[in-house]
């Protein structure tokens, strides 16, 4: 990836620094505390990744309920051979796993109410990425030339995408100041004013109206800058009421 | 999200990985992802030691395996957290979590690896006195790797300086603070080091006796499926009394 095009991708770490939580295409803050991205519905390989994990956390909790299953049968020393017993045993780690494992699901669903922001620039993040991701592919074609490209259709798109990189970034800034409650909320206002200024430059940026490889990407760009306003603004209303 | 890719970059990338664990980054990614690669892996190797027996035994090695490393990992932690912060580590028992959790997966993989050498003597091999004797080396050998792994990353040195840092999204820069060393600290250091060394001797010993708990493993081809054997004797007895089976 050229340089200018790695520079601009907004990393996983650069994420977690921003938003302050360990953020994958699954969940936002792990499967330790955290909450799904209701976007994982939507898409069959995140969904699948899902059904895995949990599958995975029913057999790590089974396995750290297992002790708890002794409780059971601690004064017998005998071999455990008969199936009356075993179930005995397995019993308290099986109720142990099968609670644990719905209250955490329970403990998700309520709390993935107050990520949804969150949850949504998220998205937008990825669609950010996946469009950098588009624009490198076009590099390394014309690298061996089976395309050809107008570097300045090019550099459009990468200033396109450094203002719809700031709008996200200070989305994602705002986005965190609005949920941790800080005092610093005149900050916010300094914050959706530069989100404001990007999604105006963003629309009077002139796009070539000829049809060609870039047009689209720019569109994206654009959808991606609206997106993050719409997203804070309706954030700023819900918590001033 | 691959969670298998942590510790391929566990094993790729090691100095790296432990110096993100010293710093806190991305602790919980680390713990959940290893949490799941080691069971998977230890029950792929229980598995395969239970296949000697029944399908019965497949299941109940496959769960019983994870269940040895991770249990006696989650007793023997509290202990080696507060003996370590008591003498002055300044590491939190997240990333204590994530150092030994790091350590359980290099012996888990390790024992993936023997696992095409194990499955070959299931299949060749009918006496499961050897067959025992094999796992018990082969047990043996991951563990003691495990354990010096464990002993080089976790042993504390005369450099380690504590570090605060505090990031602000305002001005977004780390401060760190470093007291200077003392010949208090290198006291405290050399401490802890012996704190590590008795810990992984608990550690051995914890594990043996919750291994002989959780006993049987393998399944004696002469006795029905069991799930747990009667309380009876050590660990160390019945390796005595298996090695004096083969030889004589």
């Amino acid at each position: 990836m050229q340089l200018d095009l790695d520079k601009l991708r907004i990393s996983a770490k650069e994420v977690e620094r921003l938003t302050g939580f360990e953020v994958n295409e699954v969940f936002i803050g792990t499967i330790l505390g955290g909450v799904y991205r209701p976007s994982l519905f939507q898409n069959s390989k995140r969904f699948t990744h899902f059904c895995i994990t949990e599958m995975f956390m029913l057999l790590v909790t089974f396995i750290f309920a297992l002790p708890f299953g002794f409780l059971f049968i601690r004064n017998s020393t005998n071999a455990i051979t008969d199936f009356a017993t075993i179930f005995k045993f397995l019993l308290i780690p099986l109720v142990i796993t099968v609670i644990l494992n719905i209250s955490w699901n329970v403990y998700m669903l309520l709390k993935v109410k107050s990520t949804l922001t969150l949850a949504h620039l998220l998205d937008e993040v990825d669609k950010y990425n996946e469009i950098i991701q588009a624009v490198d592919v076009r590099d390394r074609l014309e690298a061996v030339g089976n395309l050809q490209v107008n570097a300045l259709d090019r550099e459009r798109v990468c200033d396109v995408l450094k203002i719809a990189r700031n709008s996200l970034v200070y989305g994602l800034m705002t986005e965190r100041i609005l949920r941790e409650n800080k005092s610093l909320l005149a900050r916010r206002y300094d914050l959706l004013t530069n989100i404001e200024n990007n999604l105006v430059t963003l629309r009077t940026l002139e796009i070539n109206s000829q049809a060609n490889e870039y047009t689209e990407l720019l569109n994206q760009a654009l959808q991606i800058g609206a997106s993050v306003y719409k997203e804070i603004e309706s954030s700023q209303r819900r918590v001033s009421h | 999200m691959n969670y298998f890719s942590t510790v391929i970059s566990l094993l790729r990338e090691r100095k790296e990985f432990l110096e993100e664990i010293h710093q806190g980054i991305s602790l919980k990614t680390k713990i959940a992802s290893l949490l799941i690669s080691s069971s998977c892996f230890f029950a792929i190797y229980g598995a395969i030691i239970g296949a000697f027996h029944s399908p019965l035994q497949i299941i109940s090695s496959a769960i019983k395996l994870p269940a040895l490393y991770l249990i006696t990992l989650l007793i023997c932690l509290p202990t080696l957290y507060i003996f370590n912060t008591v003498f002055g580590s300044k590491q939190s028992i997240g990333q204590h979590f994530t150092f030994l959790l790091a350590a359980v997966s290099v012996i888990a993989i390790l024992l993936c690896g023997f696992a095409p050498v194990t499955l070959f003597f299931l299949i060749t091999v009918t006496d499961y006195h050897f067959f025992l004797l094999l796992n018990v080396s082969i047990f043996a050998l991951t563990g003691i790797i495990g354990v010096s792994f464990l002993y080089q990353i976790m042993k504390p040195n005369a450099d380690e300086r504590s570090q605060t840092s505090s990031v602000s999204l305002e001005k977004d820069f780390i401060v760190q603070v470093q007291p200077a060393t003392n010949s208090n600290s290198a006291q405290n250091v050399k401490v802890r080091t012996n704190i590590l060394r008795f810990w992984l001797v608990l550690y051995g010993f914890v594990g043996s006796q919750l291994g002989w708990t959780l006993r049987p493993f393998f399944g004696s081809p002469e006795q029905q499926f069991e799930l747990f054997r009667a309380r009876e004797g050590s660990f160390f007895t019945a390796v005595f009394n298996t090695l004096i089976n083969l030889l004589f």
